[in-house]
């Protein structure tokens, strides 16, 4: 409701948007009296299927909240309070070298797969071209401090699962980086609204303060990705309630069956890299070392969420190609552990 | 996102955050909850560049981001206005209680045996789920004395005579929530509580008294009370 107050008055007269303010406090506590309503209706309670699926959805958007929040403000930061071109200015020229570069972008960014989208879009706007942000969207989620952290804490240098997160991450977003970049019409993989802001003149932001602009970015990332991160969220606790989670269990102990059920995990479940490894854990004793890094691999890259969110900015083409790629090459990861370890 | 935000505030301020995220991730929830709260409101109130005339796209895109729109407003709308809730037994009896072995501080058989005799009265449900897991020999069960609380689950196989006291494990947040329980063997147990009520279940271990449960032990218990629901209900 407030992205719609502000869409609809940017070009009116400030008194407006006091009312429309007004509005939305006065809305919120409507909304508030109603809750307060409901609790004490005796009696009022939705069925358990439906709460579950609100709990869980609701969870879904509680935890990726923070990080989505923290992704604008550092797309802001990079597209508003660092000089001109000075990321692009200290790369290698040699492409492949730059993205293997940009690759180890996040690990000095502690942010997590739904945070980077912002952040990359911030990128492509600052003149990154599309192959490159994509290379730092897949491998920041993985090489970020935090998940490294957390999943030495889960699993330690057990059966190889970190070092083979980590370097099979790096791994697929240079290849992934490397196979858009020999697309030959970049701006075909992104979403024509996307593509329109891009190409958006430059003097045309030079009225305002970097305050404003400021401002005008944080709108309009969160419009776009907010609507994103509620659906994602919604399908996650759709999934999360219709499937039963024994179904995956029981393939766990076959080397290929189980690689295959933790693509298919991962992509339901839906939760930050940075505490999926917790998430996993339990499972470990159900399924093989390969599998686990394959949902480690895979899941901050794919899922039904990141996918209603990233679909702000590449085209389904992109996508469904994407999806494909990186299980391939994940289940390839997973394999590979689970015969060698 | 003012709604979604405003939301997350209020959660932070009612406390009721531990019922969606592991309670490691409030503080930096909170803080970032309120840094976008404060660009929210300079957002309204300030000033920033003229959104550009895009002409809206027609016909079947059009329709779809309307209904995205609406069904993302929809659930924006809902954690506002409902009251928020734990997850129940539908989800527990879905993901199969007890399927993995849960958390890192499990508890083990070997250090149970030393522990003092009053240490048993603090085990939770998890603790004795994951003893369970290890031994069935009635004879280490003996003379402990369990003292739990947690909500009920029906047993799948014995509906009538055996239920769970369970609770939700979550070690990120309620999305990964795995159910931990403890058969409790009482007949005909629906004719005083009803599936995700919250009881206090005391008593002893001892071989499961009904046919039907694949159980081999239960809990036979000395009372089995109503309580409040915790303000923590799930456990970490």
């Amino acid at each position: 409701m407030a992205e719609e107050a502000h869409r609809h008055t940017v070009a009116r007269p400030s008194r407006s948007r006091w009312i429309w303010l007004g509005a939305g406090v006065v809305g919120l506590c409507g909304l508030g009296a109603l809750r307060v309503v409901l609790d004490s209706a005796a009696g009022f309670s939705l069925p358990n299927q439906v709460q579950d699926l609100l709990t869980l959805s609701i969870s879904v958007v509680v935890e990726s909240l923070p990080f989505v929040i923290l992704g604008i403000l550092l797309s802001i930061v990079v597209q508003v309070w660092l000089p001109d071109g000075l990321l692009q200015r200290y790369l290698p020229r040699n492409p492949m070298l730059r993205r293997a570069c940009i690759s180890l972008f996040g690990v000095f960014l502690p942010v997590c797969e739904c945070g980077n989208v912002p952040l990359a879009r911030g990128l492509i706007v600052g003149g990154f071209t599309v192959p490159e942000a994509m290379t730092f969207l897949l491998a920041a989620p993985i090489v970020n401090p935090i998940t490294i952290i957390t999943t030495h804490q889960a699993f330690g240098f057990d059966d190889g699962i970190l070092v083979a997160r980590v370097i099979g991450g790096l791994a697929i977003a240079n290849i992934v980086g490397w196979l858009f970049s020999l697309h030959p019409r970049q701006n075909t993989l992104l979403t024509p609204r996307f593509e329109a802001e891009c190409r958006r003149p430059d003097d045309h932001d030079h009225a305002l303060t970097r305050r404003e602009k400021s401002l005008d970015i944080f709108v309009r990332e969160a419009s776009v990705i907010m609507p994103a991160l509620l659906i994602g969220a919604l399908i996650a606790g759709a999934i999360q309630v219709a499937v039963p989670r024994d179904v995956l269990v029981t393939l766990g102990t076959n080397p290929l069956w189980s690689v295959l059920a933790m693509l298919v995990l991962a992509f339901v479940i839906a939760v930050c890299s940075n505490v999926d490894a917790f998430f996993i854990l339990p499972f470990a004793s159900t399924f093989m070392p390969g599998s686990i890094a394959t949902f480690l691999v895979f899941g901050p890259i794919i899922d039904v969420k990141m996918l209603a969110i990233l679909r702000t900015t590449f085209t389904t083409r992109v996508l469904v190609q994407l999806t494909v790629v990186v299980a391939l090459l994940s289940a390839l990861i997973g394999l590979v552990v689970n015969f060698v370890a | 996102m003012g709604l979604v935000v405003a939301a997350t505030v209020w959660l932070a301020a009612t406390n009721q955050l531990v019922l969606y995220i592991h309670p490691r991730y409030i503080v930096f929830t909170i803080v970032m909850a309120v840094l976008a709260l404060i660009l929210v409101i300079a957002s309204v109130t300030g000033r920033f560049r003229h959104e550009d005339d895009e002409a809206p796209p027609r016909g079947v895109p059009r329709v779809l981001s309307i209904l995205a729109l609406v069904i993302a407003s929809a659930l924006a709308l809902a954690m506002v206005a409902l009251p928020p809730a734990t997850l129940t037994s539908a989800t527990a009896s879905q993901r199969d209680i007890n399927s993995t072995s849960v958390g890192p501080q499990t508890q083990s058989v070997s250090d149970a045996e030393n522990a003092p005799a009053d240490a048993f009265s603090n085990f939770t449900v998890v603790d004795w789920a994951s003893l369970l897991r290890q031994t069935v020999d009635p004879g280490f069960y003996e003379a402990k004395s369990v003292d739990v609380v947690g909500f009920v689950t029906p047993d799948a196989d014995d509906p009538q005579n055996v239920f769970y006291v369970s609770r939700f494990v979550v070690t990120c947040c309620a999305v990964d929530a795995q159910p931990a329980g403890v058969p409790v063997y009482l007949p005909d147990w629906s004719s005083v509580h009803a599936a995700d009520d919250w009881v206090r279940v005391t008593g002893e271990f001892a071989v499961n008294g009904s046919d039907r449960s694949q159980q081999p032990l239960a809990i036979v218990p000395d009372a089995v009370t109503a309580v409040e629901q915790p303000s923590e209900p799930y456990l970490y």
